[in-house]
This record gives C-alpha cells, sequence and structure tokens, in this order.
C-alpha cells in the first residue's frame, strides 16, 4: 500500500477515462476527445477525486448524467461509468437504439451479472450496433475516497445501510441479508482496488461479524479460481514494499456510541458537525446584510456559498486535525505572509515605473524584467492563495459563530471530562437550565454521553429529574429509549467501552489574545488544548495490530481468506505486529474516529492506517436516527 | 429464461464469472474450475497488466454470437448498419489540428534538446534558426486553423443541439490551450537559447583574443555594428570612421560579420519573442471568452436545483398575492356590474 487509496481510485478512474489503456504520459500523443456519462453513483465517486478541469485534460469535452435528456452526437466515443441496475441497464439499451454515439465502452462500478449483460447483448444486436459496443469492463470502484486514507460506502443509498436500518428491531432477514450484500460488495470492491488481500478480524455477535463471514468467503472464492483472480502475483507486487498483508478490523458502530454525539474541537469534525460538509464541499449560507423590506411581502434572500475542500489545498491538508484556536491563528498567519507578498508585488511596479525614466539603465532594466516576469508569473500563485485564504476565513468565521453561539466549547470540556470519568465542577442540571448554552440537540447529546458514559446507571430519581428538565427545555426523549435498550444489551454482552484518561486544559484566554491580535477574536470562548485520548476505536486497533493481549480483542474472529481451508479458530497465526491497517464501521462513522485514528498512526511511525465507514454521519443526523429507533 | 438455466451457468448472482463459459459447461460440468483446460471463450485474464478491473469485453461478444445465431434461425438477418461513421467536417478539422499540433510538439522537443547544448565549437546554428523558423510558422498556422475552427463552431451555433455545441466548444478550448502551452515552451526554448548565445561569445571572446586586442577589437567591433545598424541616421559618421579606420577595417571584417551573425540571430530571437506574444494575448482572449471555471462535475446540477427552488417559491408567492387580493377581485367585479349596466341601459 504504498500509494494511498485516493491516488489508487483516481489512478483507476484514469485509467478508465483512457480507454482502460495504462495512460501516457507523453503530451505529444494527438488529442483524443470523448464524452463521459455516469449516474449519481457514478457521480459520488468521481467528483471527490477529479475536477473539471482534470477531465478537461483528459480529454473530456461533457459530462452528463445517465437519465437526462441527451442530444446525438454522432461522431464522439462515449464512456459510461454506471453502477448495473435495471434502470441504468434500460437506458443504456435506449441509446445504443437512439445510436447517439459513435462507439460505446461501458464501465460497470461494481461487477455486472451475466443476465445484465445478455439484456446489453440482446438490445445490441436489435440496434445492429455490435461493433459500437467496443468495450465492457468491471471497474470494482463501488466505494468513495474522500481523503487520502478515508473511505465511504456509497452516498445515494445511504437510507438502506444506515445504522437505523441495520440495527432496527423489525428487521427482516432478507433486508439483512440485502444490506450485508451490499457492504461486502463494496468492501470486496474496495480490495480489488487495493491490490491486497488481508487477515480479517471481527468481534462476535453482531452485524460487524456477518459482514466479515461474508467478506471472507466472497475472497476466498475469488482466489480460488486461479484462472479469474483479481489478486494476481501482479496487483500485490505492483507498487508494494511490504510482504506483509494488511489487517482488517472491522467494527460495529454499537461498540461505542458516545463518540458520534460527542461534541468535538478539530477543524474537519467541527465543519462536519456544525456546517454542512457533503462529499468534502462545504455549503454555507449567508444572509445579506441588508435590512428587510417595509412593505414586507419578500423575505431576504439567503445565498449559498459552497467551497470545495480539495486534496490541493496545503493549508487545508495541514490543518484538518488541529484544533480550532490553533487554525484560526494559522489562518492569520497566512493572511500576514500574503499581504507581505503583495507588497512586494507592488513595490516592484513602482520601481519599473521610476526605473523606465533612467537612461543608463540598460543592465539594471534587464535585471529588473527579471523580477518582473518572475512576479508575473507567481500572481497566479497569489491569487490562488488568496482564494483559499479566503475560503478558510469564511468557514472558520462560520464556525466560530456558531461556537460562541451555543456555547460548544463548554460543552466540548464537559464532555471530555465525562468521557474520561474525571469530576465534573457543574451538574448537568445547571447546563441544561443555561438557555444561552447551545440547541436543545446540544443538550440532548450531553445528556446522552453522560448516560452511555456513566458506570452505573442514574437513579430512578435523578433520571426522572433529567427527563423533566429536558421535556422543559423541549427536547425530544426517543432517542433515550434506545439508548436505555442498547445500554442493557451491551451489558450484557461485554463491559462498556473505556474511553481513556484524557485531560483538558482551558488556557488563559488573555494571553492569547494579547498574542496574536487576530481576527478571530474568541472572546468568551475558552481555549481548550486537547491532549491525546484514545477512543474505543483506536484502542482496539492498537491492541489487535501490536497483537497484545487484552481481554476486549481476544475473543474476536480471524479469518485468513488465503487460508485453504477456512478456520472457525480466532487463533491468529501470525505473531508478528502489523504494519498496515484498515478499519471499517460497520453502522457508521465520522470525523472524529478519523481523526483520533490518523493521530495514532502519526504517532507510531512506519504504521498506515485506514479508515472506511458505510455512512458517514454528524451528530445530528445520527440523533435522528436513534430518535427513529426510539420511537419504535 | 429457458436458454439462460439450461446451460446452468456457475456463475452466483454478483456476476463474478467463476467458471468456464456457457458453451462449454455442459462437457466439463463434472469436471472442477480449476483444471487448465482452456476454453475458446474463457473469461479473460488480464494477467499481464496491473489493472484492478476486469476486462468483459469478449464474454460480451461472445453473449452477442450466440444471441445472433439464435436469432438467425427465426429470422432473416437485418443489413448491419455500415461502419461508415460520417464524421462532420468539424471533427475532420479538429483531428487534423490535433496532428498538427502533435507534431510541432515533437518538432519542439528535438528544437529544445540542440538548443541545451553549451558545447562551444559544435554548434548547430544553421539547423537551430531552421527548426525555429519552421516552428514558428507551424505555430502561426495551427493559430490560424484554430481561428478558422472557432469561426466554423460559431456559424454553426444555432444548427447544433446544445451538447454537440458544447462539446465543440470545448474541444476550441482544449487546442487552444494546448497551443498556448507550446508557445510558451517555445518561448522558454528561445530564451535559453539566447542565454546560450551570449554565454558562448563571452566565452569565444575570451578563450580565442588576447585581453587587450580584444576590449579594443570590442569596442570597435561594438560601435560598428551600432553604427552599421544605424547607417541610415549617421552616414557621415560612418563615412568618418571609415576614412579614418580603414586599414583596420579587413581585419575587422571577420569578427564583424561573426558578431553580426549573432546579432542577426538575437534580433530574429527577439522579434519572434515579440510575435509569440501578441499570439499569446490572442489566445488568452480566446480562453477568457470560454469561461472556464473550476468547479466540481456536481456543481451546475445544484446550482439548477436552487434557482428552479427560488423560482418556485417567487411565483407561490406572487400566486398567492394576486388570489388573496380581495381588493382586485372586488374591482374586477364592479368594473364587470359598471360594463354591465352601460350596455344594458343604454341599448335597452
Amino acid at each position: 500500500m504504498a500509494a494511498s487509496i485516493r491516488e489508487k481510485q483516481t489512478a483507476a478512474l484514469k485509467r478508465m477515462l483512457n480507454f482502460n489503456a495504462p495512460p501516457l504520459k507523453n503530451t505529444a500523443a494527438e488529442p483524443l476527445w470523448k464524452v463521459l456519462i455516469y449516474d449519481r453513483v457514478g457521480q459520488d465517486i468521481i467528483s471527490p477525486l477529479l475536477s473539471v478541469k482534470e477531465l478537461r485534460d483528459m480529454g473530456i469535452t461533457l459530462h452528463l448524467l445517465l437519465h437526462s435528456e441527451r442530444d446525438h452526437i454522432p461522431d464522439v466515443p462515449a464512456i459510461y461509468f454506471v453502477m448495473p441496475t435495471d434502470e441504468n441497464i434500460d437506458r443504456i439499451c435506449q441509446d445504443l437504439r437512439k445510436q447517439l454515439y459513435e462507439s460505446y465502452y461501458l464501465n460497470f462500478i461494481s461487477a455486472i451479472s451475466r443476465s445484465k449483460l445478455e439484456d446489453i447483448a440482446s438490445a445490441a444486436l436489435a440496434a445492429n450496433a455490435v461493433t459500437q459496443v467496443t468495450k465492457v469492463f468491471d471497474q470494482y470502484l463501488n466505494f468513495i475516497t474522500l481523503e487520502d486514507d478515508m473511505f465511504v460506502l456509497g452516498n445515494q443509498n445511504q437510507e438502506q445501510i444506515s445504522y437505523h436500518a441495520i440495527n432496527k428491531p423489525d428487521i427482516k432477514d432478507t433486508e439483512m441479508e440485502a444490506i450485508m450484500d451490499t457492504i461486502v460488495d463494496s468492501l470486496f470492491c474496495f480490495f480489488v482496488t487495493l491490490g491486497a488481500v488481508p487477515i480479517i478480524r471481527c468481534s462476535r455477535g453482531n452485524a460487524a461479524e456477518m459482514v466479515a463471514v461474508k467478506l471472507d468467503k466472497k475472497l476466498r472464492e475469488n482466489l480460488r479460481d486461479a484462472r479469474n483472480s483479481l489478486f494476481t502475483g501482479d496487483t500485490m507486487g505492483a507498487g508494494q514494499f511490504s510482504f506483509q498483508r494488511p489487517l482488517f478490523v472491522l467494527a460495529d458502530r454499537n461498540l461505542d456510541l458516545a463518540t458520534p454525539l460527542h461534541h468535538t474541537w478539530t477543524y474537519q469534525a467541527l465543519i462536519h458537525d456544525v456546517l454542512d460538509l457533503h462529499l468534502n464541499r462545504v455549503t454555507l449560507e449567508e444572509t445579506p446584510a441588508s435590512d428587510s423590506n417595509p412593505a414586507g411581502a419578500r423575505p431576504k434572500k439567503k445565498n449559498k456559498k459552497t467551497y470545495d475542500l480539495t486534496a490541493a489545498d496545503r493549508f487545508w491538508q495541514k490543518h484538518k486535525g488541529s484544533p480550532f484556536p490553533e487554525v484560526a491563528e494559522s489562518v492569520q498567519q497566512e493572511l500576514d505572509a500574503y499581504r507581505t507578498q503583495e507588497d512586494e508585488v507592488k513595490r516592484l511596479k513602482s520601481i519599473m515605473g521610476l526605473e523606465g525614466e533612467d537612461e543608463g539603465a540598460i543592465s539594471m532594466l534587464s535585471d529588473n524584467t527579471a523580477k518582473l516576469t518572475s512576479a508575473v508569473s507567481s500572481l497566479p500563485e497569489l491569487l490562488e492563495k488568496k482564494r483559499l485564504i479566503d475560503l478558510h476565513t469564511n468557514v472558520a468565521t462560520a464556525v466560530l459563530d456558531h461556537i460562541k453561539n451555543r456555547k460548544l466549547d463548554v460543552y466540548f470540556e464537559y464532555e471530555e471530562k465525562l468521557m474520561s470519568k474525571s469530576s465534573l465542577d457543574k451538574s448537568l442540571l445547571e447546563i441544561f437550565s443555561d438557555a444561552n448554552a447551545g440547541s436543545t440537540e446540544d443538550k440532548m447529546r450531553l445528556f446522552l454521553i453522560y448516560y452511555i458514559t456513566a458506570q452505573q446507571p442514574p437513579s430512578e430519581g435523578d433520571l426522572e429529574q433529567y427527563k423533566k428538565a429536558l421535556i422543559d427545555i423541549g427536547c425530544d426523549l426517543s432517542p433515550l429509549n434506545y439508548i436505555k435498550q442498547w445500554k442493557a444489551f451491551t451489558k450484557m454482552a461485554a463491559a462498556p467501552a473505556n474511553y481513556g484518561n484524557s485531560g483538558v486544559k482551558p488556557m488563559g484566554l488573555l494571553s492569547r489574545v494579547m498574542n496574536t491580535g487576530s481576527q478571530f477574536v474568541m472572546e468568551g470562548v475558552k481555549n481548550l488544548v486537547l491532549k491525546q485520548h484514545s477512543l474505543p476505536v483506536t484502542r482496539i486497533l492498537d491492541n489487535l495490530m501490536e497483537m497484545k493481549s487484552n481481554p476486549e480483542t481476544d475473543d474476536y474472529r480471524y479469518f485468513d481468506p488465503k487460508m485453504l481451508r477456512g478456520s472457525e479458530s480466532s487463533i491468529p497465526r501470525n505473531k508478528n505486529p502489523f504494519q498496515e491497517a484498515i478499519v471499517f464501521v460497520v453502522g457508521g462513522g465520522n470525523y472524529i474516529e478519523y481523526q483520533n485514528l490518523v493521530d495514532y498512526a502519526k504517532a507510531k511511525p512506519g504504521k498506515r492506517v485506514l479508515y472506511g465507514c458505510s455512512e458517514l454521519f454528524n451528530a445530528p443526523q445520527f440523533m435522528k436516527q436513534l430518535s427513529q429507533l426510539g420511537q419504535k | 429464461m429457458n436458454a439462460r438455466r439450461r446451460h446452468g451457468t456457475k456463475n452466483n448472482e454478483e456476476g463474478v464469472y467463476t467458471g468456464p463459459s456457457q458453451t462449454q459447461s455442459q462437457v466439463l460440468q463434472p469436471l472442477d474450475a480449476p483444471l487448465a483446460i482452456p476454453a475458446p471463450f474463457a473469461a479473460p485474464v488480464d494477467s499481464s497488466s496491473s489493472m484492478s478491473c476486469r476486462d468483459r469485453t469478449s464474454e460480451f461478444q461472445s453473449v452477442c454470437k450466440s444471441l445472433l445465431s439464435r436469432q438467425n434461425g427465426a429470422q432473416t438477418t437485418k443489413p448491419v448498419n455500415s461502419a461508415v461513421r460520417q464524421r462532420s467536417d468539424f471533427t475532420l478539422a479538429a483531428k487534423r489540428i490535433g496532428r498538427d499540433l502533435a507534431n510541432t510538439f515533437a518538432k519542439l522537443e528535438k528544437l529544445t534538446i540542440l538548443a541545451k547544448r553549451k558545447s562551444l565549437f559544435d554548434d548547430k546554428a544553421v539547423e537551430i534558426d531552421e527548426l525555429t523558423y519552421i516552428v514558428k510558422q507551424d505555430i502561426n498556422s495551427l493559430n490560424k486553423q484554430i481561428a478558422q475552427l472557432q469561426e466554423l463552431v460559431r456559424s454553426r451555433n444555432g444548427q447544433n443541439s446544445r451538447h454537440l455545441q458544447t462539446h465543440s466548444n470545448t474541444v476550441v478550448v482544449s487546442l487552444q490551450s494546448k497551443l498556448a502551452s507550446i508557445s510558451s515552451d517555445f518561448k522558454s526554448v528561445l530564451e535559453v537559447r539566447t542565454e546560450n548565445l551570449r554565454l558562448q561569445r563571452t566565452r569565444q571572446e575570451h578563450f580565442s583574443q588576447s585581453p587587450a586586442s580584444a576590449s579594443s577589437f570590442q569596442d570597435r567591433s561594438f560601435s560598428n555594428s551600432v553604427l552599421l545598424q544605424d547607417n541610415s541616421n549617421k552616414s557621415d559618421i560612418s563615412i568618418d570612421m571609415d576614412l579614418r579606420s580603414s586599414q583596420q577595417m579587413q581585419v575587422l571584417n571577420e569578427t564583424e560579420s561573426f558578431i553580426q551573425d549573432r546579432a542577426n540571430t538575437m534580433q530574429n530571437i527577439e522579434s519572434t519573442i515579440v510575435e509569440l506574444g501578441s499570439i499569446f494575448q490572442q489566445l488568452a482572449h480566446m480562453v477568457k471568452e470560454q469561461e472556464e471555471t473550476v468547479h466540481r462535475i456536481d456543481a451546475n446540477v445544484q446550482d439548477t436545483e436552487l434557482n428552479v427552488e427560488l423560482a418556485h417559491s417567487e411565483i407561490v408567492k406572487y400566486f398567492q398575492s394576486v388570489t388573496n387580493n380581495r381588493w382586485l377581485l372586488i374591482k374586477i367585479f364592479l368594473i364587470l356590474i359598471v360594463f354591465f349596466f352601460i350596455f344594458v341601459v343604454f341599448l335597452a
């Protein structure tokens, strides 16, 4: 896994766009123009990875949705990137009949079944277009990569594989099977793209185990078939310098319900929690500052601004995981650096203006020309930097507004203390009654975390008090029902997860303000410094990777698809610690866990960790699912 | 369908092709899959590459053949659509330009290699000049061709469908940007060449002439070449110079011509750079017209959604204002009643 998963998927996409030939580096080749057609799943996969400009560089002139009205473009080849569902197949057959394009390169995101292939073949025959269907490929790309080391399963079918769908009490076996199949299909595509066969470990007795069993079976079948194996020696050898296989840990969301509800303090996680972050794109609503019309009929128009957070944005890559005050400072520093560069360019301009009048300045002129050309060529860079700084200023300001309005720092501190079981200085009731601090959702989250992390459940009297306080504020208590059930269930299974020790130290506010004098005046916002702590998922990963023996993880099942006979034993054969690991959370994950894993991997040099989840939700979305479950 | 089940495929539902193909399965059913019996339509294995995808093309074609053979018995074959793909002249022109661009790029690469050589004596000035000239001509002609293509696209604007128009525009823009990159490479090659010429000259003078005479030669050669350039204005001065230094003229002639050569080359290079500058401006203008943005592919969809929503809300508001406006209704009724009275009273 020398290359990250993002690079691998991008390389696979580029190869597909180059008619499935390895891409040539030679720009002297004649340009070939093509049209790209995708469905919504394909759109979700491509949009975080390739921008329109990159598509144009590869010769794609048009990119269209499959189910839109498309016109006849008679002499251009078309590349399709779709899922092999029935509607898509019908639409493709329609296109073949209408003869919209010159030739058709069909790429299916996951493997197409034989019967559907026959459907296409019969449509092609009917339209006399068999020669036009130049290639049919299975691309095995059915997952969305968001970061270098983070991936999510489909976005369009989120409802089907959500936490709610997996854990609802009235789920039928067939539904469960369907969900498991979807998840396993995507995971299989992931491993094919990665080019490695992992060793699978999972806990017992939950959805993760079912996924592990099925995945193991699928990998094994594929490996058995020596002719058709997707994991031939070439894919394994190319680009991989370690001969070790990666460790694949399948965790279930039920292992740790507090983390998705947690209030957070790092930049990326905050954006996901507070603003609308979707497939690496942030949407901010800006209300214009004009006063409303007295005549009153039209409400203020809200402008929505969207920003892309890409891999090319160096500031973002550096500060995704930093705590928020650090981010604010860094934005200020970048702004200052940019201003000095801008002044430099302006100064050069004025010098040039003066020097032009001097006669004996021929040699100086050439020197200045060189400086000017360098300044001119660096202008695009400067403009780009300015755009990024603006972007981050806007986003950070929006986040800061939310923090100030809802006093998220207070919640964060309190929850950290709850999760680390250190002493609490304020009681819950005080926070609930504080009208300024946060929305009802925040208070509900806090209460749920308290309930989850408490060693013993609170006494009946206390519970009633809390419930009354919450109902007074207007919270919805249905998540609580579900959490009670969950707690009862997990108590039967194992000891509740330990959140490890963490310390949160508030730093003096005044010293910060005086040091930086930045525009991010964080009045009344405590400047909290995070100390390292491990979430349950991270700790489990640590135990499994380092082959430590720990009562939590000793009971995990062990699967090795390369072994000849599937063994039921949970004794790992391999005694060496693993260098690479992939953590997948069935039932949903979020950026807090991702950040924690990234920090863990950074602390241990030489180890690489990838994080994946079946869906990515932030706390409000998770609360909604919990309340749906609680109402049943 | 019965046809499929009869052959008893060994596919599982996900479509992973784990067994020999249909046409062979009757014979091979009792045998186990991993045996190395090569089936003619075996599912393809990309063993030579490290691609993480699977090619189903031959499977597809085998399916087509089998379906065709089944159909042949039932009905007469329809005439196959001729593979003559009538390419529009736009596509032909674009392909031609693309080929020319590729050729020019190859020539430019050769020129780059030549210009980078720093050896003192093996200077292939003639070749470099020729190549420079050829490349310059090529770039000019490409510029004209692309401008023509753009005209063609604009003239077809009315007849073309929306997508075809976008496609044509994008093709033109990409050709322009490729031309721009070739021009900028060409410019940098010329600059490198100028630099090298300058270095060569200084080194040559350093090594091939003695220092004392070199400086005097330099001065005089400088002044001579400068004067020779402005000889139209300063003819009397040059004549004076000639009279005064007639003996040295013959000695100077040779070095003079050599330096003259160099000066000419430098002039050519400078003029070429100026021309390139103008081409750049033109290209920049054309590219700006197209307004390339760095949107992601799902940007437009969201934009349109938003706009449609806003438009819808505006219309709804207007509708509500109209329907709720009681005064409007009353006014309309009054007018109708007035007209009714007028007609009844005056015509009755």
